[in-house]
């Protein structure tokens, strides 16, 4: 195999906050490869949007800090580099869209003149040519009457609009990463769905890489060439998008998936809540939540990633998968063994971070 | 290793070859600065004191005063005029918005007219000199017991001296003329209220956007800097350098104007660090922007709309400031400026109460003109202040 385009090995993120200091990201491990799309799953708060904004290291610093980890970016690694050399890397070869259309473009310029700033920012081209340029991403990313609206400003867009726009922006030097954070949650569905068929569009067209931030698990069916499950700021399990929807290992992404209306005999939502940011359990960051949890769960640390069915690609961090334990405890014999006990019901948003505003 | 991050992630360097800090206005208004200075220097260091700095198409000796109030006119040109013209399309939406306030749009033909008339007119004008026998002239339509003026210059119709055309507004105990001394007031009162908001505005901006988004350190410094300032005696240290060095203009606005901009950082700082957050700020940086870029660039624009909002209020503050210190005969005794102009009339109000009102009018006029637009400013451009 390739080497990866972006391999992240133990990151840690911490940000130091009044109330003590908060593992956003901890211990995260996952690769992207060249044009394949990477969604990253996980409620809100479990530091999706941390992870995603350290690897250009876009978080506040202070509070924000990379503790720990490397970041390896085409033989890079981004954790070494000088804000001057990440600057560069931003936004041209590590391009970002942002969940929320209405706040992701200024209000006071026109779209047409934030696409040439995105062009120019990187590269030294005349304004005539930067702005052909946009007119044509403009035109690419489904606006139409591009000319005309070029020098319209934002408030005249709509959501859906906008988004395209973002893209645009975000695709005006021809990134080899795009890292795409819940760019369809503040969309209403049939937007989302052309949005996501224009994103698995222009990633052919262009030749990159995605790392996909959502919480919606349709979303992950519909686009995702492999999944990272995300809880509390560690990474739960991970796999090839087929092998985590047919065979969903950890309880959590069990959980996860029962959640979703429509399977099996009706949404199930997770019970208790995230885990206090400042001071997370013991053991595996879940356990509380868990139904499977034994004493084992309770302590040391997060449980390291076992191999599901001997598939390294397809890895889960849960004791019952570990040597000499028996995975069937969770998988139960058949689809439906989930126990019901979804009676007591949050949606568990009690985020360490408001990510999903 | 958080504590000494700061600053390092605020790397203050621009790495050269991309998208300038400095937009192209910038530019123009940075070179026509410098071409501003060399003049300047030209005029200082070369032409003897005593030469005026230009003959054509007047003969005008350029002040330090002039000087600064040219790169404050400049200054209008570049940031109002100029953006106002290139944004046509915002600009209609705003004056659309602006026109709802009918007050305010008489209040700005008004100002326009004494803003040009300040202007332009004591270039035209010599300034009124004694001329004792011209003393205690009624303005024009109106009459006063002949036994007031010396000598009255009308015609004395029933024991009344009646004014004339030749001194509209009438004259002072001096015998100035008090429409010539209101002109060159207008100027006073200009180069006062705008001077002043742009040192103010300016230093504001810079010091609350900059400690808004360097947040940490750069934030604590600037901000515990701010707090000495306010407290600081501004007053005091103005009376004390009239005391040595006699009142001048050019001093009330230098130093009112680099010691009263805190205010205004606190204000801007509030607003940026609302804004800081915003994802577009996010999406700049993402797209690779570099911090003074996002600043200048992003942030700015931003908290534009609160800082002209308050620059507007803070003129009139400064006009009526200056007219209090002069009115005390703490000003300078050189310009006639309104509050001067005033209080010489105030001994002879029983007989010639022309003296003291018609300068007062204009000043009440003047500051409720400024307040109004404000208002109408504040509705058109920030509309979550509505009130």
């Amino acid at each position: 195999m390739t080497e990866p385009l972006l391999s992240i090995r133990d990151l840690r993120t911490v940000f130091h906050t009044d109330e003590g200091l908060v593992r956003a990201v901890d211990g995260v491990s996952f690769d992207v490869n060249r044009g394949e799309t990477v969604c990253l799953v996980g409620e809100s708060g479990s530091g999706k949007t941390v992870t995603g904004e350290s690897i250009t290291r876009l978080i506040r610093t202070p509070p924000g800090e990379i503790a720990g980890g490397e970041i390896v970016f085409d033989g890079q690694d981004l954790t070494a580099l000088s804000e001057a050399e990440l600057r560069d890397l931003r936004g041209d070869r590590i391009a970002h869209v942002f969940q929320n259309p209405q706040g992701a473009l200024n209000p006071v310029y026109t779209v047409g003149w934030q696409i040439v700033e995105a062009i120019q920012l990187h590269q030294d081209v005349p304004r005539e040519e930067a702005r052909s340029r946009g007119l044509d991403l403009l035109d690419r990313v489904g606006i139409p009457e591009a000319t005309r609206r070029f020098d319209d400003y934002p408030h005249e867009f709509s959501g859906g609009m906008k988004q395209r726009v973002s893209l645009a922006m975000a695709l005006a030097t021809n990134p080899d990463l795009l890292i795409a954070d819940e760019p369809t949650t503040a969309l209403d569905v049939t937007i989302q769905n052309q949005i996501l068929d224009l994103l698995t569009e222009l990633q052919d067209e262009f030749d990159m890489s995605i790392l996909l931030i959502t919480h919606d698990l349709g979303v992950v069916a519909e686009v995702a060439d492999r999944v990272v499950v995300m809880y509390a700021g560690k990474v739960m399990e991970r796999g090839d998008v087929f092998d985590l929807f047919e065979r969903p290992s950890h309880p959590y992404t069990r959980a996860l998936l029962n959640c979703l209306p429509g399977r099996g005999d009706g949404a199930r939502s997770i019970g208790g809540k995230l885990p206090s940011p400042t001071d997370p359990p013991d053991g595996c960051r879940f356990h509380p939540r868990c139904d499977y949890a034994v004493d084992a769960c309770r302590e040391g640390d997060q449980p390291p990633a076992y191999a599901v069915d001997g598939d390294e690609d397809h890895v889960v961090s849960c004791v019952h998968y570990g040597p000499g334990s028996d995975p069937s405890v969770v998988r139960g014999e058949d689809e439906e063994a989930v126990p019901a006990d979804g009676g007591r019901a949050v949606d568990g948003d009690g985020g360490a971070r408001g990510d999903d505003r | 290793m958080a504590g000494g991050d700061t600053f390092e992630s605020v790397d203050w360097e621009e790495t050269g070859s991309r998208l300038s800090t400095l937009s192209r206005r910038d530019w123009g208004a940075l070179l026509t600065g410098l071409a501003l200075v060399a003049v300047f220097l030209y005029d200082y260091l070369v032409l003897p004191g005593n030469r005026p700095t230009i003959t054509f198409p007047v003969e005008w000796n350029v002040t330090q005063l002039d000087w600064l109030f040219v790169v404050t006119l400049l200054a209008l040109l570049f940031y109002v005029a100029i953006p106002l013209y290139d944004n046509r399309r915002l600009t209609a939406y705003y004056w659309r918005e602006f026109r709802k306030n009918r007050m305010a749009v008489l209040s700005l033909g008004y100002l326009l007219v004494v803003f040009l008339i300040g202007v332009v007119g004591p270039l035209f004008l010599d300034k009124p000199t004694l001329a004792l026998d011209q003393a205690y002239q009624p303005p024009v339509y109106l009459g006063v017991d002949s036994t007031v003026p010396v000598n009255c210059v009308g015609e004395v119709v029933n024991g009344r001296c009646q004014g004339t055309m030749a001194h509209p507004l009438g004259t002072t105990g001096d015998g100035k003329d008090i429409l010539v001394l209101v002109i060159y007031g207008m100027q006073v009162s200009m180069k006062v209220g705008l001077i002043s908001t742009l040192l103010v505005v300016t230093i504001g901006t810079t010091v609350g956007t900059v400690a808004a988004y360097g947040s940490g350190l750069v934030d604590e410094l600037l901000m515990r800097y701010v707090d000495i300032q306010l407290v600081f005696p501004a007053f005091f240290l103005y009376l004390l350098l009239t005391y040595l060095f006699g009142g001048s203009l050019f001093m009330f606005i230098v130093i009112f104007g680099l010691t009263g901009w805190g205010s205004i950082a606190r204000l801007v700082r509030s607003e940026a660090l609302q804004r800081a957050e915003e994802e577009y700020i996010t999406a700049a940086r993402s797209a690779g922007a570099g911090t003074l870029y996002v600043i200048r660039r992003h942030l700015v624009p931003n908290v534009s709309n609160s800082v002209i909002t308050a620059a507007t209020l803070l003129i009139p503050g400064f006009i009526l400031f200056e007219a209090s210190l002069s009115f005390l005969s703490l000003g300078d005794p050189t310009v006639p400026s309104w509050g001067q102009v005033i209080a010489t009339g105030r001994s002879d109000l029983s007989t010639a109460w022309w003296i003291s009102t018609v300068p007062g009018v204009f000043l009440f006029t003047t500051i409720l003109a400024f307040n109004f637009m404000g208002d109408a400013l504040r509705d058109a451009l920030d509309p979550r202040q509505e009130t």
